[in-house]
């Protein structure tokens, strides 16, 4: 999963791509490979992308939890029989472990077809290709999970077997002779491979057959001679073993030339499984959260209800904290105002991780969606200036890629500018994101700029919403605990955003937030009154 | 004493009513791999089809990282193993039980079963928790593993329930007296007892370093150091019995010595073998074997 295009790093990091494509990574290889090729879909592609949406929401709302988790258990144990596929293609010949791997993978396919039960909204993956090449190896099955060249396979191999077995027994017994017989004139036990002869045991010379390979002062390394007999026993079963050898191998190729011949279908079972592995790891996605299908519009605009940006939720859900979700309609470029620490730069990433998943044809985090494909999403502002930029200064780090954006001019544009130009004087500032957002109307980009600035809607001409903040002034909590204070604040704090016309109205409730997080009282007491 | 070396170390390590076996050795060439042959094929006689495999490579005509010959391993149908994929004969055909993602110094891991008696090289994987579960995968194919250590890989022998033959021999150490210290130390290392809990104790995280005991000893510790178990002990020769006879050093974990075995023959000098395996037997206090001369130690 790429996101080619649609985000830059900067963007990607800020709105956790990667979480995203971890929380969607399939579980076996075949997965991974269709995985790394899907790529956002482009405007243009609205009706594919809500297609493809539709289709995971179908299997999402078609399966039980617990039956979408067996298949990702189906898919993580298949092992990767694309090589062998590979292999038998080029005209190698299958290892007996090549062809345990497709014994497993045609093994999956038929399990995933079980598990499926016919749901259209997932590929059969159990071709007439695979049932066939299936049925071809069956014989080999060794156990319920094993592979063997069997006897079964082709009867002059049993042949050859029986007959090297034959000989290896009259080997070992023509050997054992040797070596009981040695062991009976030593008086005890003899390794068949080396063994030591203390001189001090040895009365006389060491019997017929012992070879020394190695004297010592005190003892002598040996080894038991190949008699006549053995040596001829030995000739029989190595021309035996490679003749059942060979017939071991005429097997292997009748099996590879069997795979061989439907190597194309196979090639698409493979990319079936992958298929449906991606499919199913988004439809699991999509129950976890509670994702629903956005209409995809090809009118540029984002509109949702209920929306979550879900890697924040699941860390407050860590801390025993819910996350409030955010409902907000964006036709247009639209400022967004609101207190310290109320949820704007969630609210910017919320936006954006919709317009990420729309894009990528999956149901989105929200009650209610309506969302169009656009050519870039990109994030200006807070975390993108962290950047290491040489010498540039923050600013000119966020001037620079802003530069480089209009430059690109992707269109549709949909711009997310946390606090643009906060790093330079309010005055100029003001100005500054004041003609930017008239520029990103007039290439008829949407998006968010959050900012503490006043007076910026206004003067550029925009819609302005709010964070409505705190209902009250929160409750200081009576020792200095961060995790109470940010409790007490989640409990006074109104996240509802609204459109608003007052521009007198936006307050940032900073001095409220400071008292809460424990800052000296003589200075909160002292910054009201410079307030007053 | 002329014994079945094979046969009586696997009625030790079975006594202790350990699943598997592991040869560990205090050197390169040292006769691990002769020991588990002779072990395996003790089982072999005794109606076992055990499961063979190795912390790194073995089994080889050729050992690749001297280009010395080494013993090879002749398996019997029946019994499983653990190697390298790439490292299995083609033929015979093995059955094969399972394929891992592990990866050893030949390739992916595969678990097979013997079906005709041939050579085989064991290629196992190279690290600790990959051996582990190996020998939890092949217990599941066969009734008992036996398990051909790498040199000094100790650490995987930690979280096991194996019995442990501890292999010595000439081509180790110049002399007969530093053979015996090394592999007295080796087995004072791998033997500490268990922490019984009633005594004051310090625990150490992770490896008690040679730094770590020298602190301790010099500052007169005497409570029981207490290890996870005896493979965080990252001591070894001298070092080791120095700090084991100054630290009561205990572990949570004991690892089961139930042999050792000696080879008098290295590949550069040879010991006398009754009197190398005698005070063998004397500084460890553990049986005692000479495979090559099928004796155990008076």
């Amino acid at each position: 999963m790429k996101p080619g295009a649609l985000l830059d790093d900067i963007t990607a990091r800020a709105l956790e791509f990667r979480w995203l494509r971890t929380a969607l990574a399939p579980a076996s290889p075949y997965g991974d490979r269709i995985f790394e090729r899907i790529v956002p879909f482009a405007p243009g592609e609205e009706a594919q992308a809500e297609a493809r949406a539709r289709r995971v929401a179908a299997i999402a709302s078609g399966f039980s939890s617990q039956t979408l988790d067996a298949m990702r258990d189906v898919f993580r144990n298949a092992p990767d029989a694309s090589n062998a596929i590979a292999r038998a293609s080029m005209g190698d010949t299958l290892s007996d472990a090549n062809l345990l791997e497709l014994q497993r993978f045609f093994d999956a396919c038929v399990r995933l077809d079980t598990l499926t039960d016919e749901n259209a909204a997932l590929p059969r993956v159990a071709s007439a290709a695979v049932v066939e090449s299936a049925r071809r190896i069956e014989l080999g099955r060794a156990g319920k999970f094993g592979f063997y060249l069997a006897d079964a396979f082709d009867p002059a191999l049993e042949r050859a077997r029986s007959s090297l077995a034959q000989a290896q027994a009259e080997y070992d017994a023509a050997r054992g002779r040797a070596t009981a017989a040695i062991a009976t004139l030593l008086g005890r036990e003899v390794e068949p491979n080396e063994f030591i002869v203390m001189r001090a045991d040895l009365n006389g010379a060491l019997p017929d057959g012992v070879r020394v390979v190695r004297e010592a002062p005190t003892y002598l390394l040996c080894e038991i001679e190949e008699t006549d007999a053995t040596l001829a026993a030995l000739d029989r079963r190595d021309a035996l073993a490679t003749a059942a050898a060979a017939a071991e191998e005429t097997v292997r190729r009748a099996l590879t030339d069997a795979i061989r011949e439907h190597a194309a279908a196979l090639n698409a079972a493979a990319d079936a499984f992958g298929e449906a592995d991606v499919l199913v790891a988004a439809a699991r996605f999509t129950q976890t959260h509670d994702c629903t299908v956005a209409s995809i519009v090809s009118e540029p605009a984002l509109h949702a209800t209920g929306a979550c940006f879900i890697p924040l939720e699941l860390e407050l859900e860590k801390e025993g904290r819910h996350f409030t979700p955010i409902s907000i309609a964006i036709d247009d470029v639209a400022v967004l105002t609101g207190p310290n620490m109320g949820g704007k730069s969630v609210c910017l990433r919320t936006c954006g991780f919709i317009a990420i998943c729309a894009a990528f044809g999956l149901p989105v985090p929200a009650s209610n969606a309506a969302v169009a494909l656009f050519a870039e999403i990109s994030w200006l502002g807070v975390g993108a200036d962290d950047e290491p930029g040489g010498l540039l200064s923050s600013f000119a780090r966020e001037v620079v890629r802003l530069r480089d954006l209009l430059k690109r001019d992707r269109r549709p544009l949909f711009a997310l500018l946390d606090e643009f130009a906060r790093t330079t004087t309010p005055r100029e500032g003001k100005a500054l994101l004041v003609a930017v957002l008239k520029r990103l109307q007039a290439i008829g980009a949407r998006g968010l700029s959050a900012t503490h600035l006043a007076g910026i809607a206004p003067a550029a001409g925009v819609r302005h919403f709010a964070v409505r903040g705190l209902r009250g002034i929160p409750n200081r909590p009576a020792t200095s605990d961060l995790h109470q204070a940010l409790e007490s604040l989640a409990s006074s704090m109104d996240y509802t955003i609204e459109e608003v016309t007052d521009e007198a109205a936006a307050r940032s409730d900073a001095i409220a937030l400071a008292a809460l997080l424990g800052l000296d009282e003589r200075v909160i007491t002292d910054a009201y009154d410079v307030m007053e | 004493m002329h014994v079945d070396v094979g046969d009586a170390i696997l009625r030790l390590a079975q006594e202790t009513g350990a699943p598997s076996l592991v040869v560990v050795g205090t050197g390169k060439n040292v006769g691990k791999t002769v020991a588990m042959r002779a072990i395996y094929r003790a089982a072999v006689a005794r109606g076992i089809a055990p499961g063979l495999t190795s912390i790194g490579r073995d089994g080889e005509a050729i050992d690749v990282g001297d280009a010395q010959s080494k013993p090879r391993l002749f398996l019997r149908a029946g019994t499983a193993l653990a190697t390298a994929r790439d490292v299995l004969p083609a033929s015979p055909a093995s059955e094969m039980l399972e394929l891992s993602l592990l990866q050893t110094a030949a390739g992916r891991l595969a678990y097979a079963r013997v079906r005709s008696d041939a050579h085989y090289e064991l290629v196992g994987p190279p690290t600790a928790s990959g051996l582990r579960e190996a020998i939890d995968t092949l217990l599941h194919h066969a009734p008992y593993a036996i398990v051909d250590g790498a040199v000094d890989r100790i650490a995987a022998l930690a979280g096991g329930r194996d019995a442990v033959v501890v292999a010595c021999g000439a081509s180790a150490s110049p002399t007969i007296d530093e053979a015996v210290s090394d592999v007295r130390a080796l087995v004072a290392r791998l033997s500490i007892a268990r922490y019984d809990g009633r005594e004051e104790a310090l625990r150490i995280e992770g490896a008690l370093t040679p730094s770590r005991a020298t602190q301790l000893i010099r500052e007169g510790e005497k409570r029981a150091i207490v290890v996870r178990d005896p493979t965080q002990i990252a001591l070894s020769g001298r070092g080791a019995l120095h700090a084991l006879e100054r630290l009561r050093v205990r572990c949570e974990r004991e690892i089961r010595i139930v042999a050792v075995t000696v080879a008098s023959i290295g590949r550069d000098r040879t010991f006398e073998p009754r009197m190398f395996a005698h005070e063998v037997a004397s500084a460890t206090g553990v049986p005692t074997f000479d495979v090559y001369a099928s004796e155990r130690a008076a």
